[in-house]
This record gives structure tokens, sequence and C-alpha cells, in this order.
């Protein structure tokens, strides 16, 4: 028998191409940059953001078409909800706005174009498959394809020696926990026999005495996720990576590729793992208070603002992580608060951590410098520039009516509803740490004086992203219900 | 006789692996990792795995570990001794002989006494049958995966003119 | 289970002992042929034509001193030659020279095992070749012989895999990896064929199913790749005496380099005797009435050594091509060429398995 005769035995998986659309016009982009890249002439390179644009656009355009759809496909392991579908969006605008970040940045450096793009839509295009993928293969897959490409981009300033220490950083922190958390889902596999999240949750309850090496693997699990969330202890790497790494790169590590760790991480835990709540709650209760004690101490010593963003981003990750803390067996109400939480924190992080980015881009590309003590006298040089940084800055602090005031509400709601009333005092103290660190940069900019008068420019793209930013942190700080719904959309997935 | 031969292979992949992480020699190490890939092969064609046990053989043992080797040759790989040496070595063994205990304790209480069952044996048919319905999702993500480490790695090693 | 085990032993010992025997003829062969190639004579003392100057070679070789250099890596300088020799017999463990025989009363099959994933196991076995050279050339601790090393790596993993891509097309063909069933594919031949006018219909039966036929381009590639695979001439570039004194080997002497310097024959036989059974209907060929269980053997090494006479005239008549070159056909012609030739012949399999049958 021939391959081929076999091949018509062979019943092919339903697909629905619908479902998958905007991943396969993704992959259409990739291909379509790696041969555009190969035809343009290098002085034409610049065209290769507006076409990467375009092709994200097209992919969003998809993604909302399918707003509101159930569908699952390719036997089960790629599902589109309100929960995905949410996610994509955020992922591909934070991808939009991380382009409009770059486009100029790439200008002044000497970085190949081409690879750039191709590398950031690849680890995109990860993170689009984590959101819809209810399988330990393909979550393990899509995050492997979410880091490798990112490990490379870090690198890419080449001649720069402290992007290779970053790249080398991130790549060694990455593989080694990538490797337990592998092991961690083969022994779950070992157990269960299964891959997909919700074989493995029927199975968990069926058979209690293997409940021990799922415990074992889940707690390996948590290292692979803990590194790509930066949660204590796995968050050495930060500082140093986003610090050599191309800064638009460190805003989309920080912003796409942290959420869509979390996206993983709450799909394992929520679908696969949630029989055994009891277990990683408290694990997850330590290390979300370790991670953000860790982030706003050492932040305050910080001098490099890519490094104070580093810190507050590491920070931030254990106000994400901690409703996690009060989620249990059998209180599906609290589960759902708590779900709900972390999502409006994460819908919140990504829009004023790229904001901030963004401002520090604008002004440390235009001959400002990184350091804080460079952002003196900012608000007489570029008071608009100094005002969004600001905003965005006391948005992560948490001060209202930002944003980031509802996203820490909503987290607040759901530890005062679950009862843990110490782990709410334990944020409460680490946001008034963070004020201080927080606030010092504005004190800066306004209090410190000039050393130059020169106005700084910024280029359209750049501040029409730090605009849109803008919008959204005010928008959602005076009407956080907007992105309350959202998460009750997808908390119902 | 299946445990026998398992237990031969297994001690002499775990005196490699102890001998892979405490060798000065960087060479010596990646031939004890090629022991220890060997013996992983060797593990999956006692399962039956042909197949596997097979492409074990030719990728791991074949291309990775001899890039391995290419790569240490055309970085400037000492000829002989030379000091590699981690002051944390002693806390990394506590640490990996903790995690190792735990884990081998609660893997045999969990396991103990099973018996694995030898009666189907795994045919390439099956497995690309399997590859390509229920895991098609993940080969195509390893697809666009294995393109970007291609890419990236020819832009990270390339000499910009 | 007894029987079985006696079998097995007397295969291995037999396959043992012909494949060295094969490869002590073809040493002498080789230096025959390049010689009448090149108005020489050529080995003619020792024997009737010379043919035991390789035996006595070998002879020499094993209790000639063995110098060892200083600033050698003992363990892997050791193992190195040990490395090259081991796969390269290994491979052979699945090759089918026959159909079977009955012995005694017990049917053999002429081969050692047949594995049903033969094709991966000599592929893979091909692949540990490259350790023995690779060791070598880092362990004599010399820079002539790393120079070699590297240099064979990097064509060694190269042409892998265009050695392995130009095979799939068979694989997709013969829907198996059994080296045997493959043969058994290609047994026989067209016979009449309908679509052709009247008259000449009955071509068909001077042509055999062998798979050369649909797959010339395939067969090329597998050729072109496995030249450079032995590290033959014109791909001999691992050992170019002319700019590395002699590559890899160069610090070895007496039965270690006997060893490599046995190693490449038998590659040279496996590929030739893979190229045989993949493309060339393995032993299908012409029977005649008498001695029956000869045909199939006569026919597997006449094709054979065919192909080992071709490696041989390739080496007496091209010379050796620069090492950047080599690198580029590789990567740039022969990987993408088998590769587009595998969407050629699957598109041809469909085609005809939809409409003609």
């Amino acid at each position: 028998m021939t391959l081929v005769q076999g091949a018509r035995e062979f019943v092919a998986p339903g697909v629905d191409l619908v479902a998958l659309a905007p991943e396969l016009i993704l992959v259409a982009v990739i291909s379509g940059v790696l041969l555009i890249d190969l035809m343009l002439p290098q002085d034409k390179k610049g065209l290769m953001m507006p076409v990467s644009a375009l092709g994200l656009l097209a992919a969003l355009g998809a993604t909302l078409f399918l707003v509101g759809d159930v569908r699952i496909t390719l036997s089960g392991m790629f599902v589109v909800d309100s929960f995905a579908v949410l996610f994509k969006v955020i992922f591909l605008l934070a991808a939009l706005l991380t382009l409009a970040l770059s486009h100029d940045y790439l200008k002044d450096d000497e970085i190949h174009h081409g690879e750039y793009y191709f590398l950031l839509l690849c680890s995109l295009l990860g993170m689009m498959t984590i959101a819809s993928s209810r399988d330990l293969v393909a979550i393990f897959v899509s995050l492997e394809l979410i880091s490798l490409p990112s490990f490379v981009l870090v690198g890419l300033r080449k001649r720069d020696l402290k992007s290779n220490e970053a790249a080398l950083k991130f790549f060694l922190f990455g593989v080694l926990s990538t490797a337990i958390m592998l092991f961690g889902m083969s022994l779950v596999y070992g157990v269960t026999g299964q891959t997909s999240l919700v074989g493995i949750a029927s199975s968990l309850t069926q058979f209690p005495p293997l409940r021990e090496v799922a415990i074992l693997s889940i707690l390996f699990i948590l290292v692979g996720f803990g590194f790509k969330i930066s949660a204590f202890p796995f968050q050495w790497w930060v500082p140093d990576t986003y610090e050599g790494a191309p800064v638009p790169i460190a805003a989309f590590l920080s912003v796409a590729s942290k959420t869509a760790g979390f996206v993983g991480l709450l799909q394992i835990l929520f679908i696969g793992f949630l029989g055994l709540a009891d277990i990683w709650r408290p694990f997850l209760a330590a290390v979300a208070v370790l991670t953000m004690t860790f982030g706003n101490l050492v932040a305050i010593q910080q001098k490099h603002i890519i490094r104070l963003l580093a810190y507050s981003s590491i920070g931030q990750a254990g106000y994400i992580l901690i409703p996690l803390a009060v989620v249990g067996v059998g209180t599906p109400e609290l589960n759902a608060i708590a779900f709900q939480a972390s999502i409006v924190y994460l819908l919140i992080y990504a829009f004023m951590e790229t904001g901030a980015f963004a401002c520090a881009i604008a002004y440390g590309r235009r001959g400002g410098g990184y350091f804080v003590s460079d952002y003196a006298g900012l608000s007489a040089r570029s008071p608009g520039l100094a005002i969004a940084m600001t905003m965005f800055l006391f948005s992560l602090a948490g001060i209202p009516p930002l944003a980031g005031w509802a996203a820490k509400f909503f987290v607040f709601r759901a530890l005062i509803d679950g009862g843990a009333y110490w782990l709410a005092a334990i944020m409460a103290i680490n946001t008034v740490i963070a004020l201080f660190y927080y606030a010092a940069v504005p004190r800066q900019m306004v209090f410190a004086a000039p050393t130059e008068t020169r106005r700084i420019e910024i280029p359209w793209m750049l501040s029409s992203a730090i605009a849109l930013s803008a919008i959204v942190v005010v928008l959602i700080g005076i009407l956080p219900d907007i992105f309350g719904a959202l998460a009750r959309a997808a908390a119902g997935g | 006789m299946h445990q026998y031969v398992f237990v031969v292979i297994g001690v002499l992949m775990a005196i490699a692996a102890v001998r892979l992480v405490t060798t000065k020699n960087v060479v010596h190490g990646a031939l004890y990792l090629l022991m220890v890939l060997a013996g992983a092969a060797a593990i999956f064609i006692l399962l039956l795995a042909e197949f596997v046990g097979w492409v074990q053989v030719l990728l791991y043992i074949g291309a990775v570990v001899v890039l391995l080797l290419f790569g240490l040759m055309l970085t400037r790989a000492p000829i002989g001794r030379t000091a590699l040496d981690n002051q944390s070595r002693a806390l990394a063994a506590l640490v990996a002989g903790a995690i190792f205990a735990m884990t081998s304790m609660v893997l045999v209480r969990a396991f103990d006494g099973q018996m694995i069952d030898f009666s189907q044996t795994l045919t390439v048919r099956t497995l690309g049958g399997v590859l390509f319905t229920k895991y098609v999702l993940p080969f195509e993500v390893v697809s666009v995966l294995l393109l970007a480490a291609l890419v990236g790695a020819v832009v990270l090693a390339k000499r910009d003119e | 289970m007894t029987a079985f085990v006696v079998v097995s032993v007397i295969k291995v010992f037999v396959v043992f002992g012909a494949v060295l025997g094969t490869v002590l003829f073809t040493i002498w062969l080789e230096r025959k042929i390049v010689a009448r190639m090149q108005s020489r004579y050529g080995p003619n003392r020792w024997g009737p034509f010379g043919l035991f100057t390789s035996l006595a070679d070998g002879v020499k070789l094993f209790f000639k001193e063995q110098v060892s250099p200083r600033g050698i890596d003992k363990a892997a300088y050791v193992a190195a030659p040990v490395l090259a020799l081991i796969p390269a017999f290994l491979a052979f463990a699945v090759i089918p020279f026959g159909e079977h025989v009955t012995l005694f009363g017990q049917t053999v099959t002429l081969e050692v095992t047949d594995l049903n994933v033969g094709l991966l196991w000599v592929i893979a076995m091909g692949s540990l070749a490259v350790y023995g050279v690779v060791l070598a050339g880092w362990a004599s601790g010399s820079k002539y012989p790393l120079l070699g090393g590297i240099r064979s790596s990097a064509q060694m993993i190269s042409y892998e895999i265009a050695l392995s891509l130009s095979l799939v097309p068979v694989v997709v063909w013969a829907g198996t990896l059994s080296l045997r069933e493959i043969v058994e594919a290609q047994i026989g031949t067209f016979g009449t064929i309908g679509w052709l006018p009247g008259p000449v219909q009955w071509i068909g039966h001077l042509i055999p199913k062998w798979y050369v036929v649909f797959q010339l381009p395939a067969f090329l590639l597998f050729m072109a790749a496995g030249v450079a695979e032995t590290n033959r001439a014109p791909f001999d570039l691992p050992e170019a005496e002319t700019e590395l004194v002699a590559g890899y080997h160069t610090e070895y002497s007496g039965i270690k380099f006997a060893m490599f310097f046995l190693a490449e024959y038998v590659h040279i036989i496996t590929i030739s005797a893979v190229a045989v059974i993949m493309f060339l209907g393995g032993w299908d060929g012409p029977h005649l009435p008498f001695l029956p269980w000869m045909w199939p053997l006569m026919n597997f090494m006449g094709k054979t050594f065919t192909l080992v006479f071709l490696f041989i005239w390739l080496r007496a008549t091209l010379p050796r091509i620069r090492y950047d070159k080599l690198m580029v056909l590789g990567w740039k012609g022969l990987i993408p060429m088998a590769l587009g030739w595998l969407v050629v012949s699957a598109t041809i399999l469909t085609v005809k398995d939809a409409y003609f049958g």
C-alpha cells in the first residue's frame, strides 16, 4: 500500500477556517514579511513596518469578527471563546503599539528591519495560539514560539555588550525554566494519559491516588510560567534583559509576553488544575507577595528608567497574581471574581505599561537619556510628554482617578471577598512603597532644573501610541466597568 | 527481562549524567551527553517505540551533539583540561538532590507495582496519523517555531557588512 | 528460539566477514582501476593480479608500531577510530542482499535483521559516522586534524540532509521504511502498458519496476550526496592532502589508521548497497534455471559493484572542488532540489493513483 492509498483512508481533522482566520492571516503576514525583506533594497527597509502593521490590522479585523462566537476545532485543541478573543485583541493591539514604538527606534539603531519584524510577528503568533490552546502540548509549543524569537530580538543589537548579556541571561533562564515545566507536563501526562486540559481535570477527580504526582507536576509547571510572568524567584533576568534589549522589545516583553504567560497560566490553573486549587493557592499567595515586595523594594534604588520600569513590572506581576490566592475548589462565584480581577488588571496594565515605555523611548531617543536624573526639568521642555509620563506612572502606582486605581480596586475586592485580609494589607503596604519610586520621576521632571532647554520633537507614530494609551488609561479610570464587563464575558467562557 | 535491561541502561545513563555535570572538559561533557541521549533512545526502543528511538539517535546523537562539538571547535574550545567551574556547585547539587529525592519518592509511590502494557506497538503509520490529526495544531506551530529559530540563528551569526 | 539465536549469530559473522572481504577487494579494485586509468600497472606483486595486496597491507598495519603524539586527549583519541568503524559495520545489519535460502530445514532470510524502520537505522548509523572524524580531529591536539575535523563535520552534516531528503520520495512511493519491503515492491516489470499504441505495448515487459525509472532525480541526488557523505573525491576535503596533510587522521598510524581507512570503504559499499535497494530493485534481475539461490545474490553484488566502480571512476576523473563551493552546492543546490523533487514526486504519485489506478 502506498502512502497515498493510506492517505485516502486518512480522515482529515475538521478544520474551522473561520476560527483559525486570525492566525492564518498572521502566518501569511509572517511569510510575506520574510519574502518582502528579501526583495526590498536596503534604503527601503522602512516599508517593513507599514506592511506588518497592515497585516496586524487584517488579523485584528478577523479576530473582531469572532466576537461573541464560541468555536471549537482541531479536535478540541483550539477554542475560540470570549476569553481567547479578548486576549487576542489585546495581543494584537500590544503588537501594533510595539510596531509604532519600533519604527523610529530602528531608524537610529543598526538593526535588521526584516528579521526584527519577522521575529516580532512570530512571537505574536505564539501569543495568539496560546490564547486559544486548551491542551498542554499546544500551550507548551505556543509558549516556546513566544520565547524563542524574543531571545533573538533581545540580542539584536549585536555590537552592544549589554544586549548580548541580556540575550544570554534571558536565554539561559528561559531554557532552564522551560525544561522544568516540560518535565512537569510530562508527569501529568504520565499520570492521566491526557494532554487536553479538560481531560486532565476529569482524570484528576477520578483517580485521587495520583494526586501527588499531579501536585508535583503543577509545581514544576508553575516554574515555567513563573519565568514567563517574571514572578519571584524567577525574575532575576528581567532588569538586565529589559535594559540591554532594544527598548520597544523591552516594552513588548513586559506587556505582551507577560500577558501571554498569564493567559497560559490562567487556563492551566482554571481549566486543568482547578481541582488542586487548595494545593497551589498557598504557593501562589507566597509567590505573589514575594514578587510584589521584591519588585517594589528593589525598584526604589533604581537610577535607570528602564530598570525602574522592569522592577515595577515585577511588582505589577505580583498584583496580577495575588487574586489567584483566594481561588478555591467549591467556590465558583469567588473564583469568577478572582479570575476577573486578574484579567482586568492585565488589560489595564497592558496600556499603562506600554504608555510608560513609549514615553521613555520618546524622551530617551531624542537626546534625553535613560537615567532618572536625565528627566530633570522635563515639564518645562515638553509639558505634554511630562504630563503623559506622570499619568502613566501614577496609574501604575494606583492613584485615582486613573485606570491603575480601578485595577487595584478589582484586586482588593477579590481579596476582601475571599477573606484574605492579610494579603490585602500586604498589597496596600506595597502600593505605598511603590509610590516612592513612581513619584521620583515626576519630582525630577517638575522640581529639578533642566540642563537643556531644547524642545523635544516626538515622531507622530510615537505620540499617537502615547495618546492612545493615555486615552485608555483616563477612560478606564473613569469608567472601569468597560473592562469589568469584558472580563466578566471572558470569565463566562 | 525488560526490567534488567532497563536497570542497566538507567544506571549507565545516571552515571553519564552525573559525569556530564562534574567533568571539567567541555568536549568530554558533550560525549557524556551523547551517552545520556543514547540511553534515552535505548529506552524508547525498549518500550517498542522503534521509530521514536531511531529518530532520537538520528537527530540528537547524529545532529544536535555533532553541532555542539562543531560549535565547540569553532569557538575556542580548550583541548585538554581547563577550569570550567562555578562557585554555586554545592548549592546546585543540594537543590537538584532535593528535587530528585522528592520526585522519585512521589513517582515510586504513585506507580509502584504497575506494569507496562507491551501488547500494542507504535507503528510509523499510527504516529503519522496522530501527528496530522489530533496534534496538527502543535505540529504547525512548531514549524513556525523552527523557521523563527532558523532566521534568528542566521541573523545573530551573520557578520554585518 | 535456539535455532533462531544460532542462525542470527552465524549471520552476523557471515555478514561481517563478507563485508570485510568486500572491503579488501574494493581497496584492491580501486588501486587497480585508478592505476589503469592513469596508465600504470597498480599492485601486481602478491597473489594473482596483486589480489592479496590489501590483505598484506592490513597485516602490515596491524603489526606496525602505533605512534601517539603528545598533547592528545587519550580517551577520545582511542575512541575515535572505533566510533568510526562500528556504525559503518552496524549499518549493514539491515541490508537485505537476497530473498531467502533454505538450509538444513531452516528458512534463512538474507540479512541480519529485518527492522521495520530499517531505512531509518541506516541513516542513523550514517549520522553516527561523523563522530569518528570529529573526535579524531579534536583529540589529536594538532591543527591540521582539527581543521579537517571541522571541515568534515560541516560537510557530513550538510550532505546528510540532502542524502536523507533524497530518500524520502522513495519512502512515500513505497509506503514503508523496511528495506526488504521496498525491494519487494520493485520486483518485476511494468508488463503490458495499456495506454501506449498497440504495437509498442510490449515494451513494458523490458522495463523493470525499479524506482530509478520514476525517481531518477532522487537517485542522482542520492549518489551526489553519497559521494560527499563518504568524503570521497571530488568531495574529499576533510583529508585534502594538498592543504591539510591528511586531515583528521594525520596523527593516526597502525591499526587505528587502518580502522579509519576501513570505515571509509565500508561506507562506500553501504551507500552503493542502499542505492541498489532503494532505486535499482535490490536483488531483482535475471534468474537462470540452475542454482536458484545464487542469482539474487549475484544480481545484488553485480549492481553494488557497478556503483562502487562509479565511485572509483569519479575519483580518477574529477579534481577536488573548493570548500566554499562544496557548501554552496550542498545547501543551495542539493537540499532545495531534494525538497522540490519531493513535492513533485508526491504530486505525480497522487495524480497517478487518482487517474491511472
